[in-house]
C-alpha cells in the first residue's frame, strides 16, 4: 500500500504532523509567502487550543516580520471570532494555526483574506506561486515592524453577537445549558457568551488545552458525556462545539442528540421567520431545508462541498441570502460574518427556543422529518471519478442528476449522493429518505451496487 | 552578509539573516542541547523580535523548554542560565555591530560561550541538518519570567561581589550611555544596587542606536559633552549587549577602550593574583600589569570561545580584550559591562584617586587600528603574501600574523564578523606604530 502523505498544502491551507512534516521552517516559509502576497501591513495570527499552537505561531510571526508585516497576535481564539476580527480590524489578512477536527498530532495553517474569508482557490494559487518560487519580499533591517499582542481578542465578536440577538428575551428564560467545548478553541469564549445571555452554564471540557476529551467530530456517537450531563443537571439544552468552534451539535432536554444535520435547519427556520431572503447550503445538506424555504416562498441555492463555496454563493445570490451553512452543524449567519459560526448558531437556536416557549424536543418535532445516512467506502479519487461516470449512466433516466460535485440523484421521496472526499482517499456515500428504514434500504442497495461497480473498475 | 562560526552566526538581516536560517541554527543548538531547557534574551534591535520568534519556535520544536527573558543584557542572560539551571542559552545580539546586523550567540550551562569543540558540535548539526523534531506531546514549553526573578538577583549578586559599601560611601556621580541597547531599561536598578548618582543617556530601548554601538572614543561625543556640562566623576559607554565598556574621565577625556582591561586588572590582581587570559590583539599594557603582579599572561585567538576555553584550562582569575571586554571568572565567565563599571568605581573609591590619575599610572603605548576590505575568497592569498614581507621576524600565527619587535608588535587578522582584514600595531612611539600599519596597508593594496 502507498504511504499516505503527512503533509497537505492545498486550497484549504497547509496541514501536517508536528514532529514530522510540519516544521517551524515550513510554517515560516508559508508565512513569508503569505506576507509577500498581501503586501505587508497588519496580519492577524491566532490559534486553536492545540499544544503545538505556540510553536507554530512563533514561526509564523518570524516569517511575517521578515517580509514587513505587522503581526497582531490574538492568541487562542475560535475560528469564527478570528475571521470576524480580521475584517473588523481592517487587517491585510490573517493566518490561523489550526487543524480543526484532525487528530492531536496534526496542526496546520489557514490563510485568510482581508475580508475575513478563507482564500479562494484562485487566490490560493497566486499565493502558492510565491511559495513555490521562493520569491519573498524580505525587508531591510531598518524597516522592521513590531509585534502587537491583542488581549481579550474575542470581545469584538462577542459584542457583535450580543447586539444581533434579542438578548432580553433569552435572558428572561434563564436557560440551563450543558456546554461541551472539548477543550478546544471555543473554551475561553463560549461560557462567557452564554452567561452574558443570562444562561446558567454546566461546563464540560472547557479548558483550552487542546487535550480532546472525545473524538472532535461532534456526531451523536462522540458526545455521550454532554447527553448525560443534560439529564443529570436537568438542563434545557446541550451544546457541543467542534475543536475550532465553527460547528455545533445540539442535545435536547431529554439528553438526546438531535443530529448535527438539524442544527442548520433549526437556525434557518428561525431566521426565515424573522427575515425573508435566500438560503444557501451544500449539495449534501438535508431536504428539510428545501421544505422550510418553500413554505416561506424563498429560494434555496446548493453548492459544491466546502465552506468557501457556500460562502461565495451566499455573498453573490439574489435575493440576498439571510442564512446559509452545511449539514455538519455549520451555520452561517451573514448578519454577523459570512463564515460557519457555532456562536451564531447557539444565539439563533436560543432565540428560537425563547420564542417557542416549549422544550427543544417539541421545537425539533415541528421540523420536516427526514433521515440522512452517511457512509464511506475506501477508494482513491481516481477510482471515485470512474465510479461516478458508471453510476451516472445507470441513473440518468431514473431521477434528476446533478454533477456539480460527484453524483447526486434526486427522487421524489429520497436522494443519493456519491463523491470523492477532498481530504482522504475515500468515497463518501450519502442518502436521505423520509424514514430511517427507507434510508437504510436505499443505502444498502446503493453500497451493494457500488461494490459491484468497483470490481469492474 | 553572513558569518558562521563556532560562537554562533552573525549577519545582515533581510538578505542573509532570514527566519529559516535562524531556525536552522536554533534547531542545531536544540539538537545539541538534547531537550534541556534554554534561556533566551535579546538586545533592542528592531529585528530582534523576528529572531526571537524564530528561535522560540525552533527550540520548542526541538523539545527544549524556552525561558524567554525578553530584552536583556547578555551578562544577565549568562548569570540567569546558571540561576535557572538551564542546559544553555541563546543571546540574540550583534553587540558592537551596527544596527543592520544581528547574531545568535550560543551559551553553555555555565553561562560562558560554547568552547570551540562544543561550538563545532552545533555546527555539525547545522551542516548535517540533523534536527530533533519533537512530537506534539514532547514539544518544549515557553515561559516568560518577570524581571524580579532574574534582574533583581543579578544586581544583588553583583553588589555582594564588589565592595559596594565603599562605592556607596563615595557617592559617585556618573554618566552611563546605554546606546539605547539592552542595558537601557535596567540602569536605575544598577545605580540602586551600588549607590550611584547615575545620569543615564541614550536609555530609550527603542531599537535605534544614537551612535555606533562600539564603545570607543569616537562614539563618546555625547557622553563627553554631557559630562562637560554637568560634571561627573566618570562616564561609561556600553555596547548594545552590555558586554563591553569604555571610559570617559572626569576631565572629559574619552579614553581608549584599551584602558578598561588593564585598569580592572590592577584592582583584581592586587587582591587575587593568578593567570590572565587575553587575545593576540590586546595592548601591551596588560603585559606590564600582569608582570608587575607576577601573574602569567596567556594569549589566545580573538573571540569568546577561545578566550573562555583558556580561562577554564588555565584557571584564570581574569580575562579581557582590548575592546573593553572584561570578565572576572569568580563572578562569571562572561564579559560584563556592569561588573567592569563597578570594579572601576571600586578602585576609585578604595584608592581615593580620580579616574584620570588612575589611567595616568598605566604604561602608555600608542596603538593604531585599521581595517581594510578584503573579499573572503582573497584572504588566504593576501595573508600568504604578507607572511613573506614579515620575513626574518618571529611570526606568531595563532590568529592571523603577529610579529613582535623591540618597541612593540603588529598584527594582521581576519575580522570575526565582517569580510575585513584588521591591522593593529602598538608601539612606544606613535610614529613607528603608524608606519608599521601603513606599510602593511600598502602591501595589501598592491595585492588586491
Amino acid at each position: 500500500m502507498k504511504k499516505s502523505a503527512t503533509l497537505k498544502i492545498s486550497i484549504s491551507g497547509a496541514r501536517g504532523i508536528v514532529g514530522d512534516s510540519l516544521t517551524p521552517q515550513l510554517a515560516a516559509t508559508l508565512a513569508q509567502a503569505f506576507g509577500t502576497y498581501v503586501g505587508g501591513g497588519p496580519v492577524l495570527i491566532g490559534r486553536d487550543a492545540r499544544a503545538s499552537g505556540i510553536m507554530l505561531s512563533e514561526a509564523v510571526i518570524a516569517g511575517l516580520l521578515a517580509v514587513g508585516c505587522r503581526p497582531i497576535d490574538v492568541g487562542i481564539l475560535p475560528i469564527p471570532s478570528f475571521l470576524f476580527l480580521t475584517k473588523a480590524t481592517k487587517s491585510a489578512g490573517g493566518i490561523a494555526v489550526t487543524a480543526s477536527h484532525n487528530p492531536k498530532p496534526w496542526n496546520g495553517l489557514k490563510f485568510i483574506s482581508r475580508d475575513g474569508l478563507y482564500l479562494t482557490p484562485q487566490q490560493t494559487e497566486e499565493y502558492l506561486d510565491i511559495y513555490h518560487q521562493g520569491a519573498f519580499d524580505f525587508i531591510p533591517p531598518e524597516k522592521y515592524k513590531s509585534v502587537q499582542v491583542l488581549e481579550d481578542a474575542g470581545e469584538a465578536h462577542l459584542r457583535r453577537l450580543l447586539s444581533r440577538f434579542d438578548t432580553a428575551a433569552v435572558r428572561r428564560r434563564k436557560f440551563r445549558i450543558a456546554l461541551d467545548c472539548n477543550n478546544g478553541a471555543g473554551a475561553p469564549l463560549a461560557p462567557r457568551f452564554l452567561r452574558e445571555l443570562g444562561c446558567e452554564v454546566i461546563p464540560l471540557y472547557c479548558e483550552p488545552n487542546g487535550e480532546f476529551a472525545h473524538d472532535p467530530e461532534p456526531t451523536a456517537e462522540n458526545i455521550p458525556d454532554v447527553c448525560a450531563a443534560v439529564k443529570s443537571a436537568r438542563a434545557d439544552i446541550g451544546f457541543v462545539q467542534d475543536a475550532d468552534a465553527d460547528r455545533l451539535a445540539v442535545v435536547d432536554e431529554k439528553g438526546r442528540p438531535i443530529g448535527e444535520e438539524l442544527t442548520l435547519v433549526l437556525a434557518a427556520r428561525h431566521v426565515l421567520n424573522k427575515t425573508k431572503g435566500s438560503v444557501v447550503c451544500n449539495l449534501s445538506s438535508t431536504r428539510a431545508l428545501d421544505d422550510i424555504a418553500a413554505a416561506r416562498g424563498v429560494k434555496l441555492f446548493r453548492t459544491k462541498i466546502g465552506e468557501i463555496n457556500v460562502v461565495e454563493k451566499l455573498l453573490s445570490v439574489k435575493p440576498k441570502a439571510v442564512i446559509g451553512g452545511e449539514g455538519n452543524g455549520g451555520v452561517i449567519d451573514p448578519e454577523i460574518h459570512p463564515c460557519r459560526d457555532s456562536f451564531a448558531a447557539m444565539g439563533l437556536i436560543l432565540e428560537a427556543l425563547a420564542a417557542h416557549r416549549g422544550p427543544v424536543s417539541s421545537l425539533v418535532r415541528s421540523l420536516p422529518r427526514y433521515c440522512l445516512l452517511k457512509d464511506r467506502i475506501e477508494g482513491s479519487a481516481e477510482r471515485a471519478h470512474r465510479l461516478i461516470a458508471l453510476l451516472k449512466k445507470r441513473y440518468e433516466k431514473a431521477g434528476t442528476v446533478n454533477l456539480l460535485d460527484g453524483l447526486k440523484v434526486e427522487f421524489p421521496d429520497h436522494w443519493i449522493h456519491v463523491r470523492p472526499s477532498n481530504t482522504e482517499p475515500i468515497i463518501r456515500v450519502l442518502c436521505e429518505a423520509r424514514t430511517e428504514a427507507g434510508a437504510r434500504k436505499v443505502l444498502e442497495a446503493l453500497k451493494t451496487e457500488i461494490s459491484a461497480c468497483l470490481k469492474k473498475i | 552578509m553572513l558569518k558562521i562560526g563556532i560562537s554562533g552566526v552573525r549577519g545582515i538581516v533581510g538578505t542573509s539573516m532570514t527566519p529559516t536560517l535562524v531556525m536552522d541554527f536554533a534547531s542545531a543548538f536544540g539538537a545539541y542541547l538534547d531537550r534541556k531547557p534554554v534561556v533566551l534574551g535579546r538586545d533592542t534591535r528592531l529585528h530582534g523580535p523576528m529572531l526571537r520568534s524564530a528561535c522560540v519556535s525552533a527550540l520548542l520544536s526541538s523539545g527544549c523548554d524556552v525561558i524567554d527573558l525578553g530584552v536583556c543584557p547578555t551578562p544577565i542572560i549568562q548569570k540567569t542560565i546558571r540561576r535557572f539551571k538551564a542546559g544553555g542559552g541563546l543571546a540574540i545580539t550583534a553587540g558592537h555591530n551596527d544596527i543592520q546586523w544581528n547574531a545568535l550567540t550560543f551559551l553553555g550551562p555555565d553561562g560562558a560561550s560554547l568552547n570551540p569543540f562544543q561550538g563545532q558540535e552545533v555546527l555539525d548539526h547545522y551542516h548535517l541538518g540533523s534536527f530533533d523534531k519533537a512530537k506534539t506531546d514532547d514539544l518544549g514549553r515557553l515561559s516568560t519570567p518577570a524581571a524580579d526573578e532574574f534582574v533583581g538577583p543579578y544586581f544583588k549578586e553583583l553588589a555582594a561581589f564588589v565592595d559596594a559599601a565603599a562605592i556607596r560611601a563615595a557617592r559617585f556621580k556618573v554618566i552611563v550611555d546605554a546606546c539605547s541597547g539592552a542595558a537601557a531599561p535596567f540602569l536605575s536598578r544598577f545605580a540602586e544596587s551600588i549607590g550611584l548618582d547615575l545620569i543615564p543617556i541614550n536609555n530609550e530601548p527603542n531599537g535605534f542606536f544614537p551612535h555606533d554601538p562600539e564603545p570607543r572614543p569616537r562614539n563618546a561625543a555625547q557622553t563627553v559633552s554631557v559630562l562637560k556640562a554637568i560634571g561627573a566623576e566618570a562616564g561609561f559607554l556600553f555596547s548594545s549587549d552590555a558586554g563591553r565598556v569604555s571610559l570617559v574621565s572626569e576631565t572629559a577625556e574619552a579614553l581608549s577602550e584599551e584602558f578598561t582591561f588593564p585598569l580592572i586588572a590592577k584592582a583584581i590582581l592586587g587582591r587575587r593574583p593568578g593567570p590572565v587570559v587575553t587575545t593576540y590583539s590586546t595592548s601591551r599594557m596588560i603585559e606590564d600589569v600582569a608582570w608587575a603582579y607576577e601573574c602569567p599572561l596567556i594569549r589566545t585567538r580573538v573571540g569568546p570561545a577561545h578566550v573562555f576555553l583558556a580561562v577554564g584550562q588555565e584557571e584564570a582569575v581574569l580575562a579581557g580584550e582590548g575592546s573593553g571586554a572584561v570578565a572576572v571568572p569568580a563572578f562569571q565567565s562572561a564579559f560584563d559591562a556592569f561588573l567592569s563599571t563597578a570594579l572601576v568605581l571600586e578602585t576609585m573609591a578604595r584608592t581615593g584617586k580620580r579616574l584620570s590619575a588612575l589611567v595616568g599610572e598605566l604604561p602608555r603605548y600608542h596603538i593604531v587600528k585599521e581595517k581594510v576590505y578584503c573579499p573572503t575568497s582573497r584572504i588566504h592569498g593576501v595573508l600568504g603574501g604578507l607572511a613573506k614581507s614579515f620575513q626574518g621576524r618571529d611570526i606568531d600565527t595563532g590568529d592571523g600574523l603577529r610579529a613582535e619587535d623591540k618597541g612593540g608588535w603588529v598584527q594582521v587578522r581576519t575580522s570575526g564578523t565582517e569580510p575585513m582584514l584588521r591591522i593593529i600595531s602598538e608601539d612606544k612611539s606613535k610614529a613607528r606604530a603608524r608606519a608599521k600599519v601603513d606599510k602593511i596597508l600598502q602591501a595589501i593594496e598592491l595585492m588586491i
